[in-house]
């Protein structure tokens, strides 16, 4: 089915090389891939398995530019071939919106063929494909082997709807191009054809407001009707589990997260640096709390500094002022030094103004004397 | 099925794009693509400039789809959920409705708990806007394509398509 992003402005439909297996549709694919400039064609990607056979699928996507203000982008996809990897074959038909049936053109190979055809046609109506109105082109390929069997013996055999087809050469690549060329032709046709029967009422778009604008913002595209009806709600319900109130400024993400060389998220991270520090209390909501207090010192996670009558404010104007002069380390500043004080503790009088510990220091020291003295004279 | 054109609007586009991006920052992911199950990349979130999400998008459809074949032949209707996991970089999907992939890149930086948290509850969310698409796609579908693109991209093929 043809997706229609109108935000990227693209189209982008599936087209899918069919056939039994070594009939050539992995060829196919590497002849547009060698012959299609690289700026229109995507990187080729292949499934296969170690003898090159086609394991899941070949991929190539194409970009033909850009028609009427929209990127046509085409994703071509061959299936494995051979009869037992029907399972892949038929996952690789999800979504297709056009078919190149690639037959070989050895007499010996007409079964197969068929066979191959008969389980394409199973494949679609498993997935509710009206085969008849999917588009499809046949390519006989392998026609520049000898003995190959004529186009209207083929035609009989294979083509009863009367499809278009074409003689081929994959690996010369005669033919390849007029096949695809057709297919895609035909597939945007269909969807032409779709959208249209869709919007019967009205197909007033005017193609050249279209095609101008390019990259901005859409014409106004979506019905009237259908943009009132989306417009009460640019954010629908803020999601449960996403603490953050509004969605740019209060994301509590680690910046160390954060690619400063990508636009898309750089322009989050501008955004978001400076809600975090003009309103440090909207962040609390959802952010986590030692952020919260780092930046502003609460009086619930204050603690008071022992031994200091001081209440928060208090020490919260000394810690600013930057002259933090405890007054605790004041008092004793009418001694010289700490050796001083250790020196008069030991010379046994007490002094009144002496912290609280300087007693029980001079008590030991005195005892230690007083051991030491009785050793040295022997005494019990 | 095979008349069901997935057709988003930008209006949608934006409000994806910004349950993604929140997903993103809440799981500490690296980046995310939603995904249509044909194959087709619907949109992109984070750091995706060195990923070819083209190849990329085709390729998880692929997986997701072979994996519910793995499902149906064990009986199960579907996987919904698919992690594969690298040395460095580890991609969660998870289904998304009943047609999309939410595919999340993350590395280790988070944690697949978190990532499968945030995708679970993004799915969700998005899964609401898809079906809001279903309704309203066929009133919209009115341009596009309109009646000259076929031949207007003929024009094209013949330039780009020389032998």
């Amino acid at each position: 089915m043809v997706s229609i992003n109108y935000s990227s402005r693209e189209v982008c439909c599936k087209i899918v090389y069919y056939g039994p297996g070594l009939s050539g549709k992995t060829t196919n694919l590497l002849y547009v891939h060698s012959k299609v400039p690289s700026d229109t064609r995507g990187k080729m990607i292949s499934l296969a398995t170690e003898a090159d056979r086609t394991l899941y699928f070949d991929f190539l996507p194409i970009n033909i530019g850009t028609i009427n203000g929209f990127a046509a982008k085409f994703q071509l996809y061959t299936v494995p071939g051979q009869v037992y990897y029907n399972a892949t074959r038929k996952l690789v038909l999800r979504g297709v919106d056009g078919v190149v049936f690639v037959a070989d053109s050895q007499p010996d190979k007409m079964e197969e063929n068929i066979e191959s055809l008969i389980n394409l046609e199973e494949n679609l109506r498993e997935y509710g494909y009206d085969i008849s109105d999917l588009p499809m082109v046949i390519q006989y390929n392998k026609r520049d082997l000898p003995g190959v069997l004529p186009i209207e013996t083929l035609n009989a055999k294979l083509n009863t709807r009367g499809l278009p087809h074409f003689g081929a050469s994959a690996t010369l690549g005669n033919g390849v191009f007029d096949t695809l060329k057709l297919i895609i032709k035909l597939v945007l046709e269909k969807a032409k054809r779709s959208a249209s029967d869709r919007a019967q009422p009205s197909v007033n778009l005017a193609p050249g407001s279209a095609a101008e604008p390019a990259t901005p913002a859409p014409p106004a595209t979506p019905a009237p009707q259908v943009a009132s009806t989306d417009e009460p709600e640019p954010e629908p319900e803020p999601m449960a589990p996403y603490p953050e109130p509004a969605p740019e400024e209060s994301v509590p993400a680690a910046p160390s997260t954060v690619d400063p060389v990508t636009s898309e998220v750089k322009d989050d991270d501008t955004g978001r640096l400076p809600g975090r520090a003009t309103q440090p209390v909207s962040v609390g909501v959802g952010a986590p709390s030692a952020e919260a207090t780092s930046t502003d010192p609460e009086p619930t996670t204050y603690r008071p500094y022992p031994g200091s009558e001081e209440g928060p404010q208090d020490f919260e104007k000394k810690v600013s002022s930057a002259n933090f002069t405890p007054k605790k380390m004041e008092e004793p500043d009418d001694d010289d030094s700490v050796s001083n004080r250790i020196r008069s503790s030991s010379g046994g009088d007490a002094d009144v103004s002496r912290p609280a510990m300087a007693p029980s220091l001079k008590k030991r020291g005195d005892n230690k004397k007083r051991g030491f003295i009785k050793r040295l004279f022997g005494i019990k | 099925m095979a008349d069901d054109s997935l057709i988003i609007y930008e209006e949608e586009i934006n409000q994806i794009d910004s349950l993604i991006s929140k997903m993103l920052k809440g799981a500490e992911a690296k980046c995310a693509l939603l995904v249509d199950k044909d194959g087709h990349l619907i949109t992109r979130q984070g750091f995706t400039h060195s990923l070819d999400t083209t190849a990329l998008a085709a390729l998880l459809a692929g997986s997701f789809a072979s994996t519910k074949e793995i499902a149906r032949l064990v009986g199960e209707p579907e996987f919904s959920v698919l992690f594969h996991q690298g040395k460095k970089d580890h991609i969660h999907m998870s289904l998304v409705g009943d047609r999309s992939i939410l595919v999340v890149i993350f590395d280790d930086r988070t944690t697949i708990g978190m990532v499968r948290l945030y995708a679970k509850e993004t799915a969700i969310e998005l899964g609401k806007i898809f079906e809001k698409i279903k309704e309203q796609s066929f009133d919209k579908s009115k341009a596009g394509i309109t009646n000259d693109f076929a031949s207007q991209a003929e024009d094209k093929l013949d330039d780009i398509f020389q032998d």
